[in-house]
């Protein structure tokens, strides 16, 4: 795959419709997808438009990416990372879910035997403070926004992505302590892994997953999906660029029915409260070792 | 619906078996519909090829320990809930 950032310049009306939409449960357009003579145009509004062209065969696609005059570098290459890369990476027979994740030690097998718990949720949801919690009381982040697994020796393997978590201001601030320095206060801000978040370099398996819920001041629950509900509550966070086409739409919808049933899905709802993080925690790894 | 009416699963559905039981998707819609194993040997019966409702009827009665009114009915009110959600549609005579 190959990643070819141009100048900045402003986003023009497009002439055709989008063919599909991220919107975010506000209602808020995320992105937009549209056909154009060159291949596949995906806009991030005021943000970034990337053109997807295919090379024969329609596997291989070079990227080309515009950022608005308004933002940052960091933004457009975040972008990229974050949508662009695990969209292509499901289009070629890849299984890239939206999310983050932690590795877990369990120390009860003696066998220092680690696994990893990932968290899905939309934008916004909660799932990279989550993340960064778990860091914080000792457990590495593996990822912030993209679940990579690659299915090798019978389990699903996570792999490790950017040693960075983005957040914003007081999610920082209460993972890093009040005097964090701030950039922007407005905008997430990219925090390296450290001593105090630690980062987990290695893939490891993945054990259970947590879809957050919408409701943000929801009380904690945890409630064990069947397999069948599993593969309906992970399939909207997987990362489709062509939602017309049929053929992959049936070949991804059978990597997550075999993911469905072998690795724990769980509905996770908890009120959006920094204060209640370590009680989230705590159950998660109850959940966790009582497997 | 009758049970001389003959049906075809749509082409918009993908399925899949999880846990024992079938998925379905439809990919226009984006709505989920799960069968048991009575359903879901119907749904691999309509893969097969257009069948009519007695001809679904007389293959459960030969797999299944079920007396015939009784399968009759369930297919009739399962055929119609597929029908509701487009996941399967009348043969053009």
């Amino acid at each position: 795959m190959q990643w070819k950032p141009e100048p900045p310049r402003a986003q023009a009306p497009l002439p055709t419709d989008p063919y599909d939409r991220w919107v975010s449960p506000e209602g808020e357009c995320m992105a937009e997808f549209h056909r154009a003579t060159a291949g596949i145009l995906i806009r991030f509004p005021e943000q970034v438009d990337f053109l997807l062209s295919p090379h024969e065969g329609e596997t291989e696609f070079t990227v080309t990416g515009w950022p608005s005059p308004e933002i940052d570098a960091k933004t457009a290459i975040n972008l990229y990372h974050n949508a662009i890369e695990p969209i292509l990476g499901n289009h070629s027979g890849g299984l890239f879910l939206h999310g983050s994740a932690v590795r877990i030690a369990d120390s009860s097998t003696g066998k220092n035997d680690a696994a990893a718990v990932a968290f899905l949720g939309l934008s916004r949801g909660g799932k990279t403070t989550l993340a960064g919690s778990f860091a914080k009381a000792g457990h590495p982040f593996l990822t912030e926004d993209v679940i990579d697994l690659r299915l090798e020796r019978g389990q699903y393997w996570l792999q490790p992505k950017r040693s960075k978590l983005r957040l914003f201001a007081d999610s920082a601030r209460f993972l890093l302590g009040d005097d964090t320095v701030i950039g922007d206060a407005d905008a997430k801000q990219d925090v390296e892994a450290g001593e105090s978040l630690p980062f987990a370099e290695s893939p490891v398996p993945l054990r259970q997953i947590y879809v957050l819920g919408t409701d943000h001041s929801s009380d904690l629950s945890i409630q064990r999906f069947s397999m069948q509900d599993a593969l309906s509550a992970l399939m909207p966070h997987a990362f489709i660029l062509d939602v017309e086409d049929r053929e992959r739409l049936r070949s991804h919808f059978a990597r997550i029915a075999d993911l469905s049933q072998h690795v724990e899905c769980h509905a996770l709802d908890f009120t959006r409260n920094y204060a209640d993080l370590p009680r989230v925690r705590d159950a998660i790894l109850d959940q966790y070792r009582s497997r | 619906m009758q049970l001389e009416d003959r049906f075809m699963v749509s082409q918009d559905v993908v399925a899949r078996e999880v846990g024992g039981e079938l998925v379905l998707l439809d990919l226009a819609s984006g709505q989920y519909f799960g069968l048991d194993s009575v359903g879901g040997r119907i749904w691999e019966l309509l893969c097969e090829r257009p069948h009519t409702l007695a001809e679904l009827c007389d293959c459960i009665e030969a797999e299944f320990d079920a007396p015939r009114n009784r399968i009759e009915a369930d297919l009739m009110a399962l055929a119609a809930q597929l029908c509701d959600q487009e996941l399967i549609e009348a043969e053009a005579a």
